[in-house]
């Protein structure tokens, strides 16, 4: 009965791979000998796994994705750097939570998105308007999750380390530090998220190089297998690091953050 | 006059997705009569709680047979109810939308569930607490809702799952006083599961010890004590002597197994 | 003036963040009369009361509402779609493990992926007129509510579902009085997401390939340099935003009643 224990075990996995297999093969099939494909607007497996493979073997794709990720990790180091150290402040000092707030809160409720031609054309169809604009949007998963991560911290560990002698830097990196890195993991998850819409429509408002740029391109002269490729290609680097956020997360804190501080 | 519970050499095995199989009953026989106060005691895990699974009808044993009134059980029925260790009231509901619930499910009238609800939050000492949602009340009040829910379909036979595990011992205490004079009032069937030999001589008319994993009924033992029970009676040599029978046939089913 | 203090002290939080938003505000209207701006960036710059101004003007117009119909439009319609779909399939999701399986793969990497990269196929396929923005509206919109409701869903507590069971309860009825009532705050919390998310796709879907549409007003004003125009679009949205998020939220907060209060635990 061994072969039926691990199908249980495995369950999930199985299905879940026979089942986008499965769609694979269906959606060959079904455009190839049943429905004709008209090829403006629809496209079939084989043709993206030509294009996947002529892309991967070119240059174009790897200049998009270096473009694309220069202005993404400038523009999310900076709400890193930013964001975590004014989210611990509002969460340790409650009259600069008070404070700020009603406007981040209000900030992040809002569409920035909004503002994205502004600021292209403010500064530019280059790498800094970009930047911004994934500024903007990732840094408030920051602020927020490293807030609530200051504020969850447990008073009686910190009594304990005072009483022990410790000063507030102590308190900080043997604490609150350790505390709040859970919240900060699940932050940066959403901050990724939100940080790659930042990337892709300022690439599709102005630029000539990039990953979002490439997919619009392509979609607008119709060259519909080289689309596709771009959306799987970004799609399985979006995956990736969520997937691994969230195996950081599990590993770094027992419950989790779950899906959304605010 | 045939009992009102006849379990006859019911089995159970429970065939987990990723683990060995566990037999928790192996040819269990046991009656119980009707009116009578029957308590369960064993070590953990040695299949009490599934029995009474298996009487409420939401489980079915693999063999043997189980019938109420001569009826072979086949699923949940009006006659029985059950009250659990971890009160499982709906957190949504006020209290008398939990008590009502077993009148609701039946599709009862709405004026006429809310009377009887009524009546049972009184007797349960919760008048007054009809609006209060759950996490307002405190465990022994939680135990009460649970009681008076169980009891509000009238049912034949009263299962008890630990039900006062939860609580601390003075509640506890209180709690068995009070089951003891609701029950001496509706004269239910009560089948009832304990860890505490104290509370099973107590409270029952007879103990059943339940051997250690794979269950089956290892002693019965009668309590001769006279009802109506007050508390002075926990204190009684004779009680003392009641308590210690029920530890000796329980001892050997901890220590050997 | 113990008045004046304990009034203070009990609205201290609104006071200090309103009365921020409005320091900020007033130092925005004051810098042009403190700095003059170099021509490039002058062009740029604008105040509240300029943007105002211009909101007044583009009402009275009537140049915006057409704009605001169909920016609304799309965002209910895509919304409403998305309600229909996520709910019901987060709870069969929830319910069959094996439709849990097979979905799972689709479910987790459309999440992951930004869901704006479909909207050059959506124009490709729907055209710039309504329907491309009603689907992004849609794709964006319903994986908060999927994956929430199924949450709530699974996350059913045994013991309340073997206690109704134990009443007599057929799976219909296990629904209704349990699992229902339990997702049910899932849901709402999904729902907040999902009307941001919402928004951001009527916003994005509008810039590309539109002729109407708020975002469009957006887009082509900042092209034209009107500034005060973008502003004012970006206000609604921000306002509109603001307005949905918050009264989601006080239905979050009522739904809590028999919810206890997390505590700090010591």
């Amino acid at each position: 009965m061994g072969l039926k224990e691990k199908y249980h075990e495995y369950q999930r996995p199985i299905l879940g791979m026979a089942s986008v297999i499965g769609l694979i093969l269906l959606w060959e099939f079904t455009l190839t000998y049943l429905i004709p494909v008209d090829p403006f607007f629809f496209t079939k497996p084989s043709l993206i796994g030509t294009a996947f493979r002529e892309q991967l073997s070119g240059e174009r794709l790897w200049h998009d994705l270096a473009i694309s990720s220069r202005a993404f990790i400038w523009g999310f180091s900076l709400s890193v750097i930013v964001g975590i150290p004014l989210g611990a402040v509002m969460g340790w000092r409650r009259r600069v939570e008070y404070t700020l707030d009603p406007l981040l809160t209000a900030l992040y409720a809002s569409p920035l998105v909004a503002l994205a031609p502004l600021l292209i054309i403010f500064f530019g169809v280059g790498l800094l308007g970009k930047a911004v604009l994934v500024f903007l949007l990732a840094v408030f998963p920051f602020i927020f999750n490293t807030s609530a991560g200051v504020k969850s911290a447990d008073p009686l560990l910190i009594n304990v380390v005072r009483s022990f002698g410790g000063k507030e830097l102590d308190l900080y990196l043997k604490v609150i530090l350790p505390g709040t890195f859970p919240y900060i993991v699940a932050g940066t998850r959403l901050a990724i998220g939100r940080g790659l819409v930042g990337i892709i429509v300022g690439e599709f408002y102005a630029a000539s190089e990039g990953i979002g740029f490439a997919i619009q391109n392509y979609g607008d002269t119709y060259r519909l297998p080289d689309m596709f490729v771009g959306i799987i290609v970004l799609s399985a680097i979006a995956v990736a690091l969520t997937e691994l956020l969230r195996k950081a997360e599990l590993m770094v804190a027992p419950w989790r953050a779950g899906e959304e501080i605010r | 006059m045939i009992p009102c519970i006849q379990a006859r050499d019911i089995s159970l095995t429970f065939k987990p997705k990723n683990r060995d199989p566990v037999t928790a009953l192996k040819e269990l026989t046991l009656d119980v009569a009707k009116g009578e106060f029957v308590s369960l005691v064993g070590p953990s895990g040695c299949g009490k709680s599934t029995f009474l699974n298996v009487l409420l009808g939401l489980l079915k044993p693999d063999a043997g047979e189980i019938r109420l009134n001569g009826k072979q059980i086949t699923g949940p029925g009006q006659e029985r109810a059950m009250v659990f260790q971890e009160f499982g009231l709906l957190p949504w509901r006020t209290v008398l939308a939990n008590v009502e619930l077993g009148l609701e499910l039946k599709g009862v009238q709405a004026s006429v569930r809310r009377e009887r609800a009524m009546e049972l939050i009184k007797m349960a000492g919760l008048a007054g607490f009809a609006s209060h949602y759950p996490h307002e009340l405190s465990g022994g009040m939680k135990q009460r809702v649970g009681l008076a829910r169980a009891l509000v379909t009238d049912p034949e036979v009263l299962l008890m799952d630990e039900p006062f595990a939860a609580l601390d011992a003075q509640t506890r205490d209180l709690m068995q006083m009070e089951l003891l004079q609701i029950w001496d009032r509706t004269k239910k069937t009560v089948v009832f599961v304990t860890h505490s030999i104290e509370e099973a001589a107590y409270l029952s008319d007879r103990v059943i010890v339940i051997s250690a994993r794979p269950g089956r009924a290892k002693d019965v033992m009668k309590i001769a004590l006279p009802r109506p029970r007050d508390y002075e009676m926990r204190l009684s040599a004779e009680f003392n002597d009641i308590k210690a029978r029920i530890w000796a046939s329980l001892k050997e089913e901890l220590v050997t197994k | 003036m113990t008045g004046l203090a304990s009034f203070y002290r009990e609205k201290e939080a609104y006071l200090l963040g309103i009365g921020f938003v409005v320091f900020l505000l007033a130092i925005w209207e004051c810098v042009p009369l403190l700095i003059t701006l170099p021509r490039g960036y002058a062009l740029f710059f604008t105040t509240p009361s300029r943007i105002a101004v211009t909101f007044y003007r583009l009402l009275v117009e009537g140049k915006i509402q057409e704009h605001f119909y169909v920016s609304v439009a799309a965002f209910l319609s895509g919304l409403g779609i998305a309600i229909a779909v996520g709910l019901p399939f987060g709870i069969i999701m929830g319910r069959s493990r094996t439709l849990d399986a097979l979905s799972d793969p689709y479910v987790t990497a459309l999440n992951a992926t930004p869901r704006l990269v479909w909207l050059p196929l959506f124009i490709l396929w729907f055209g710039i007129g309504i329907w491309s923005k009603v689907m992004i509206v849609f794709v964006g919109a319903v994986f908060p509510l999927l994956i929430n409701t199924y949450a709530g869903v699974k996350n059913v507590d045994r013991v309340l579902v073997n206690v109704v069971r134990s009443f007599g309860a057929n799976e219909w009825q296990v629904m209704k009085v349990v699992v229902l009532p339990n997702s049910l705050p899932y849901i709402i919390v999904g729902l907040r997401l999902a009307i941001g998310r919402a928004i951001l796709g009527v916003v994005v879907g509008e810039f590309f390939g539109s002729s109407k549409g708020l975002g469009f007003m957006i887009a082509s004003a900042a092209s034209n340099y009107k500034v005060d125009v973008v502003f004012t679009g970006v206000a609604i949205f921000m306002g509109l935003s603001l307005i949905l998020t918050l009264s989601v939220k006080k239905l979050e907060n009522s739904l809590a009643r028999w919810r206890p209060e997390t505590t700090k635990t010591f």
